[in-house]
This record gives C-alpha cells, structure tokens and sequence, in this order.
C-alpha cells in the first residue's frame, strides 16, 4: 500500500488499497505518508487549471449530496458553493449534525484537507457519511474545485 | 467500459461514466433492469420483492430520483401488533413479559421473540463510526453471532430465538453491527438532542429544523421506475438478454464474452453482478490471494416472502393480534394497516434460513399450498381468510442466486478490504462490496466508487 502514489498500470487498484489504508490506519501517518512535495503550486496565488479540472471530475464523490452553482438536485448536504472561508454550520435551513454546529471554525484549505481525508476525525459525530480521500493530491483537486465555487 | 450487470449498482456507475462523456455499455443478463429493486408490477397491491426503502441519509437515492423526476412518497406500510406464536402456544404483545411460554432470561425477557437476535446483537454493538468495521481494531467482533451471543451471557433460548433471525452459525457478528450502526445513523440523521430518542426500530417525533422529512420513503409508483428510468437516460447503451460468460483481460485491452456469442471490448470493466454470480463468470487473469477467495466463498442469504390479502379478520375470532411470529415454517406474518381506498389487508409472509429452502425448493403452487395448511396449523382461526397473491424466491433467481450477500464469520477480516480492490481492468460494484451505507444506497455508493476509480484511470 506504500506504493499506492507509483503510476503503474494498476495505480487506481493501488489508490484504492491506499484509501482503505485510510480507513484503517491512523489518519495522521496516513497524512504524512501521502504528503506530496507539489502541494503548495495551487494554493495561494492563480487557480492550476489543471487541478481545478481535475477537483471538478472528482466532485462526482460529493455531488450526490452537495450542490453548487452548477450542480443542481435534492442534496441532504449543505450547499458548497462558497464553502472557502465560511464559518462552518452557518447556512439556513440545512440539516448539520449537532457535532457540527457546536463547532467554531472557518472552512480554509487545512481545515478541509483534515476534513475530506474522514470527516469524523475532524468533527466526532458528523452526520457526513464519506469514506474520505486518503490521497493528498486529490484532495487538494477538490479543495482547488472548492474555491472556484 | 463496460458495465456488467443492470441492477442499482451498475446503473449508477454507467450513469456517471456517461455523465463524463466516457463511452458505457451496459450487459444485462435478464430481460428487465433493476435487479434487487424490483416493483411487482403485474401483481394486485403491486408489491415490492426487494429494496424499497430510502432512509433520510440516503443521498444517492434522494438524489437520483429527484434528478430522474421521481417522487418520494411517505413509507404507508404500518404494521399491526404482532402475537407469537412459541412452542406451539399462543402469547399476545402485551403479555409476552411476563408469559410462561417466555423461557428467556432476565432483562432478555422485554425483547419480543422475534426481536431477540437484532436486540440482543444492538446491546453488544461497539460500532461508532460508518467505517468501523473495516478497521482491525473491530475485528475480534468478527466472529459467529453464536460465538459472540454466547460470550455475552446469552440464555439458550436467546440463542434458540435468535436463531429464527438470522443463522447464528454462518453470520459475522461484525457484518450484522455495520448494518446496524449504518440504521441507527439513519435514524439520527437530521434530528437534534431534543427531539427525543432514536432506537433502531424507527423514529418518533420530528426534526425541529427544516422541512420534516420521514423516516423513510419509497418511490412513487415502486421502486422499479428508479432503474428503468436510469436505463430511459441511457438509452441503447443498455443492452438486455446479455449473460456475461467471461472476461478476458490477457490482451491489450478487455474482452467481455456474452453467451449469445456477442463480444465487447473495453479499457475497464465493472462487475456489478453478484460474487454468487461472478464466481460462474470466466476471468482471466483469474482472481488470487484473498480476492480469489472472497469471490468463491463470500456467503449469500436466500429470503422468501408470500404477498396476499386478508379476506376475513381472523384475529376478531381468537382474540390474538392480526400479525404474527411463530417458531415453526411460519415465521413472520405481518399484517398492515389498510392504505386509503383500500378494503382489505395486506399481509407479507418473510421466510429466511432453512424455512426460505424448504419453500424454494417448490414451485410456487405447491409452495404455496403448503404455506396455507401451515399458517392453518398454527392459526387454526385464519384458515380460508386470506388469499396469496404472490411469492418470490430471491435464491431461484438464477442470475442473482440470493437476496443479499452476507459476511461468514471471519470474512470481513479476512478479505473485506482487499475484495473491491481492481483487479487488472475490472472494477467491482454490487452491495457486497459497500464501505459506509446499507440497503439500496449501499448498491448506488458501491456504483459511485467505482465509477470514481474509473474517472481517475481513464
């Protein structure tokens, strides 16, 4: 499972292996292993197309319960557009758990790496059942998505 | 790519491989999409032989049939109380405490008969979060129902009860508490400390915040309109009538062999069938290690159940309630509350373990026949009040062979984080191969991921 970021042929066989890692192992080593020396490209300045086109594909994990600008439909999620910076639990009518809205902090990039590697290890007890993405660089896709909302 | 099965599952994966403009065939073996969702539409009373309910938490569900424009109509299946009937001898709800029939031991004793394998199994759950049971800190739960209800203090006759819920022997304890722990999440979705108490049995009370939304729901002209819509979407990309023979996946690329003779070549493929059924699927490379194993060996669950209509209230004459467990074939009778513009009540007979093979092994008449003289045998009062309308075998369904997979004690550690792990160019779907949900969503999560593996491949 170590090998799971080599780009084999079987890389997503691999990947795969390495999310269930991150189910089972703890989620901090699972972090530090996955740690990727590219991460910072896309964060502070202009948007890499690339990984936001690439954030954009992976969003078929999230639509089925977020909506956004684009994505349209019956979500039991909060709506995610504008999820950067927001005060967490703060839309109207939206179902939060409790564990949720007895929090208090603010949607940054750190905040939903932690979040979309389990969400439980953030938030115990949070109503979002998501297997979470053990993979560094496909979080920070999403998260890169994320901030074009 | 190529989708291999037209239930829930590979519905969804081809849905979303489409959505990306990927290039989706669908093979079907049987004549009709939807595979475990399945409305019995040419029926009186029009039942359900499969999944039909969609719990609050069921994103995909929700999701999808608000985007096929479905409705999500309130579940109106209300069951009447339920008498038991236990070593022969008959014992109302009310009186089942405190009863002599009741052999059960200490606080056992509240648990309704046919309760006491799901109560007693809730008790001992450790579970908190979804994902739980896949971790190795779970596993020493992942051992027989027998071996842990004993461990527990069990009296023998829980464990004789319990038995009529599930064979203790055959079924992780693990698998049965991800199921449970995935219900009770349900239960508790949506819902605030205050607005009172969740049990896994279902839901009083409502949501203080927001739209109130029940408990669970169903599909507004059955749950069958869901896959057949999906299909609509689709197009010709589905194709019926097509049993997969083998996957060959030794060349530059896969080759999907059907028994009609027709071939399909595709950079990945998802086995969206059944392990009961892929294991009669030729693959090469074939399967190794565990995965090899967890495709032969995985257990799969035979459930019954007769549909029909009460003709005569039955109960107004013995004085017990109209619905009914019994210890005997006759397991569960359930009696439901007429609906609107109904005259009669419906009932459902569920069969499972031995009792659902020896109905199976029968065809439908004599089946039914002799479940007629055994709910006369043991409810002398009903004989002639009711009529069936339907039966259903889910382990007569040649190319599903089972209602549901089911984890054998040691199989979770084993191989159930290695089973869903691509193998060449084949991804795997189907409800066995779930990670965090339950029921209809666990098929549409288990499409979704595969379809997500895809999208990072192709």
């Amino acid at each position: 499972m170590k090998t799971a970021r080599s780009g084999t042929a079987f890389g997503a066989g691999l990947l795969y292996a390495a999310m269930l890692c991150g189910i089972t192992a703890p989620p901090s080593a699972t972090a530090a292993d996955d740690a990727a020396p590219a991460k910072d490209t896309a964060a502070a300045e202009a948007p890499d197309p690339r990984l936001v086109a690439r954030g954009k594909r992976l969003y078929v994990f999230c639509q089925a319960c977020h909506a956004t600008e684009e994505v349209k439909g019956s979500k039991i999620g909060p709506n995610l557009a504008g999820i950067l910076d927001r005060q967490v639990a703060i839309l109207e009518d939206t179902l939060y758990s409790d564990a949720l809205r007895q929090q208090d902090f603010v949607w940054d990039e750190e905040k939903l790496d932690v979040w979309l590697l389990r969400p439980a290890t953030l938030v115990p007890g949070t109503s979002m059942a998501f297997v979470g993405l053990p993979r560094e660089e496909n979080r920070a896709a999403i998260i890169a998505y994320l901030k074009t909302l | 790519m190529v989708v291999i099965g037209g239930g829930l599952s590979g519905l969804n994966s081809a849905l979303l491989l489409n959505d990306f403009g990927l290039d989706v065939i669908v093979l079907e073996g049987s004549q009709r999409v939807g595979g475990r969702a399945r409305t019995a539409d040419g029926v009186e009373t029009r039942p359900e032989y499969g999944a039909s309910q969609i719990g609050r938490s069921y994103a995909r569900a929700i999701d999808l049939c608000s985007r096929m424009g479905l409705n999500l109509i309130p579940q109106d299946r209300f069951i009447m109380p339920m008498s038991f009937n236990v070593g022969g001898t008959w014992v109302r709800s009310d009186e089942w405490a405190d009863s002599p029939v009741n052999k059960l031991v200490g606080d056992e004793r509240e648990i309704p008969p046919s309760l006491v394998g799901m109560g007693l199994m809730n008790r001992l759950n450790p579970l908190k979060n979804l994902d739980d049971w896949l971790s190795p800190e779970f596993f020493s739960y992942d051992v027989s129902m027998l071996e842990l209800l004993q461990k527990s203090g069990a009296s023998p006759e829980a464990l004789r009860l319990a038995s009529y819920y599930l064979d203790l022997r055959t079924t992780s304890s693990l698998a049965i508490m991800q199921e449970r722990t995935r219900t009770l999440f349900d239960a508790n979705f949506g819902r605030t400390e205050s607005s009172g108490e969740a049990t896994a049995f279902g839901l009083g009370g409502t949501n203080e915040r927001g739209e109130e939304i029940p408990a669970i729901r169903n599909i507004e002209g059955g749950v069958s309109r869901l896959p057949e819509a999906i299909a609509a979407a689709l197009g010709d990309r589905v194709r019926l009538g097509k049993v997969a023979a083998a996957i060959d996946m030794s060349g530059p690329d896969a080759e999907i062999r059907c028994l009609d003779g027709s071939r399909y070549r595709a950079d990945f493929v998802v086995a969206a069938v059944p392990f009961s059924t892929l294991r009669n699927i030729s693959v090469s490379p074939g399967f190794s290690g565990r995965q090899a194993e967890a495709v032969l060996t995985l257990g799969y669950r035979g459930t019954t159940r007769a549909y029909g209509l009460v003709e005569a209230p039955y109960w107004e004459e013995d004085g017990f309630e109209p619905s009914f467990w019994t210890d005997g074939t006759v397991q569960t009778m359930w009696v439901m509350e007429k609906r609107p513009g109904e005259d009669r009540h419906r009932f459902i007979l569920t069969f499972t373990g031995m009792t659902s093979a020896r109905i199976d092994q029968l065809p439908d008449d004599k089946a039914l026949a002799l479940i007629e003289s055994e709910i006369a045998r043991a409810r002398p009062a009903a004989r002639g009040r009711f009529r069936f309308l339907a039966l259903y075998g889910w382990r007569k369904n040649p190319l599903i062979l089972g209602c549901r997979h089911m984890f054998a004690p040691g199989q979770i550690a084993r191989f159930a984080r290695e089973m869903i792990v691509p193998h060449h160019r084949l991804h795997f779907a189907g409800e066995h191969t779930r990670r965090m949900d339950f029921g209809m969503e666990s098929a549409l999560e288990s499409g979704e991921r595969a379809a997500f593996e895809i999208l990072q491949r192709a």
